[in-house]
């Protein structure tokens, strides 16, 4: 069932996860184009999260394969999927709290020198002269996200929505290929829910493929342009927004028929 | 030489603070920088004292009944060493087995469960380190080569332990400050973020790990240097908690602030009571006091000043926010 993407940079078959008898996912197939600013939809309990967490390694893959930018990823950790370029973030925001902001998006940041104990100790230089281009890098992301002013501030003092920005600034300077953001929009005022698609579809003009789990229909409708649905932890159909709408297994798989026109989130 | 009796007085104190000091800089790393929960801290403090007595003891005289292993007398500061690295070693061991998958709170109960294995093995197996009679006699470290007299080589020790001291802070400083400091705190904050950004937060935490016991190690070489004896009455479970109580009255993640801690609970309290005139109250009586007052600071700092006395340093980075955009809006308006 994967969509024949060409140039795909993510793609999953045959996916397969239970939690003991609870097949949470089940069979899931999807391919993402390099490129694209998709999304993954479906009721809640279809496994949307839990194939997050597989694809990104936090969940062991018990079959099927994940293949990612030319590689075979199954089995992976995490760390290292990271270090690939997929870059996942989470459902509730989860900023380091005791850090400043500005801190928060250094760290994520690649290729710190400063990073290795020998370095640390000896060859501080190093750290520091990377950190110099760090900085003035994050500097500059926190400008395009109205944060700059924030950058001093310990991040567990930000409100909850500047809490969702920092999470998207923070992804940024990790410079993903494909930033994978699992309901970003959760909990988020609609003014706020618009200043996040626009950052996502500028993000996507850059060069990053974006893959939302969104419960909002609206701003999936809106924003991407490629739409998989995922019930009872298999891939029940991709494709526009628009057509999926009109896919009677769709409407009837979400939300039990009828609401999905209305439902948004 | 010889000084008024207040100045050897002053000088053991200087010794405990120095020693404490390293001690509590390796926990700092551990508990203060990368969050782990180690609640058997003094043990790595007791292998390194350990280690460093075989190691510059003479070989063990039969029909003593001290026995111990090795006894190579190996001059300073190689024991000192051996020490750290053994305490580092045990260290990786133990972080093989509790940093892999565990978290906080069980990673706390297991390394009282090996602190608990390790402190009854060391106690029963008399072979290693003369069990609970524990080493005795260990040579003072350099004083061979310039055989000075007690009080002389008191205030002679503390030039050396001051030394350790004044490399470890280098260090600590170095590692606080660099942006492997800066990961181990995001590890410390959240794990599973940071290893979804690409941190592998097994390695990271090990180091913490190895580091934070290699200073315990040291500082017990240190130790059992100063005090020529060692055994299992010198390093309970309560010990470990004196160590946590300076950590935490201090500032967990502040050099200074542990330095301060110690000040505070190592000099004033622990070893500084031990001055008190005699007479007006029994010794009993002070030790239990003693460990009142400990207790009721560490509740008293974490009811009021939870971050402790100095809390954790606020990173700027002033000095490369020259040409920021906020500076470029300034210059250009």
């Amino acid at each position: 069932m994967p969509a024949p993407a060409e140039d795909p940079i993510l793609e999953v078959a045959d996916m397969h996860h239970a939690f003991g008898g609870l097949h949470a996912v089940d069979g899931c197939s999807f391919a993402i184009a390099r490129g694209a600013l998709a999304a993954v939809i479906g009721p809640n309990g279809a496994g949307k999260s839990t194939m997050v967490n597989v694809v990104s390694g936090a969940l062991p893959s018990q079959r099927g394969r994940i293949r990612f930018d030319g590689s075979d990823i199954t089995g992976w950790v995490p760390h290292r999927i990271a270090r690939r370029g997929l870059i996942r973030t989470f459902q509730i925001s989860r900023e380091f709290g005791g850090m400043t902001v500005l801190e928060n998006l250094l760290v994520t940041a690649p290729d710190q020198p400063g990073e290795r104990l020998w370095n640390a100790l000896f060859r501080p230089a190093l750290g520091r002269r990377r950190d110099r281009e760090l900085v003035s890098q994050a500097l500059e992301v926190l400008d395009t996200f109205e944060l700059y002013s924030l950058r001093d501030e310990y991040a567990r003092t930000l409100s909850g929505g500047q809490k969702r920005l920092l999470e998207l600034a923070r992804a940024v300077m990790a410079e993903p290929k494909l930033l994978l953001l699992d309901e970003p929009m959760a909990g988020v005022n609609p003014a706020l829910i618009d200043r996040l698609g626009r950052h996502i579809q500028r993000l996507n003009a850059q060069g990053i493929t974006f893959v939302l789990i969104e419960h909002n229909l609206e701003v999936v409708e809106r924003i991407c342009d490629h739409v998989v649905v995922m019930a009872v932890g298999r891939t029940l159909a991709t494709g526009r927004m628009a057509e999926l709408r009109r896919n009677p297994e769709v409407v009837t798989a979400y939300l039990g028929g009828g609401h999905l026109e209305r439902a948004t989130g | 030489m010889l000084l008024p009796p207040i100045i050897y007085e002053i000088a053991t104190l200087a010794v405990f603070f120095c020693i404490y000091n390293v001690m509590t800089w390796g926990l700092n790393i551990q508990f203060g920088a990368a969050g782990i929960l180690n609640f058997t801290y003094i043990t790595f403090m007791a292998i390194g004292a350990y280690v460093a007595a075989v190691f510059s003891l003479p070989p063990q005289t039969p029909g003593t009944g001290v026995t111990y292993v090795l006894g190579l007398n190996w001059p300073f500061p190689l024991p000192q060493v051996m020490g750290g690295v053994a305490a580092g070693a045990l260290g990786f061991v133990v972080g093989l087995v509790a940093l892999k998958r565990l978290r906080s709170d069980y990673l706390a109960i297991v390394t009282l469960a090996v602190g608990s294995i390790i402190y009854t093995f060391v106690g029963n197996f008399t072979q290693l380190f003369s069990g609970w009679d524990g080493v005795v006699g260990v040579p003072e470290p350099i004083n061979n080569w310039i055989n000075l007299d007690l009080n002389t080589y008191e205030i002679f020790y503390v030039v050396v332990v001051l030394a350790v001291m004044l490399l470890a802070w280098f260090f600590t400083h170095r590692l606080f400050a660099s942006p492997l400091g800066r990961t181990m705190r995001a590890v410390r904050e959240d794990g599973d973020v940071a290893e979804a950004f690409g941190k592998n937060t097994f390695r990271i935490r090990m180091l913490a790990m190895v580091l934070g016991c290699a200073y315990a190690g040291v500082a017990g070489a240190l130790l059992v240097g100063y005090t020529g004896a060692f055994s299992p009455d010198g390093w309970t479970v309560g010990e470990t908690f004196v160590i946590w109580a300076v950590l935490l009255v201090g500032g967990r993640g502040n050099i200074v602030g542990t330095m301060l801690g110690c000040f505070l609970i190592v000099v004033v309290f622990v070893e500084g009571t031990r001055f008190l005139p005699t007479g007006f109250l029994s010794p009993n009586l002070v030790a239990t006091l003693r460990n009142m007052v400990i207790g009721g600071l560490l509740i008293l700092t974490l009811r009021f000043r939870p971050e402790g006395i100095l809390p954790e340093p606020r990173r700027h980075f002033a000095e490369i926010r020259k040409g920021s955009p906020e500076a470029e809006r300034a210059g250009a308006s």
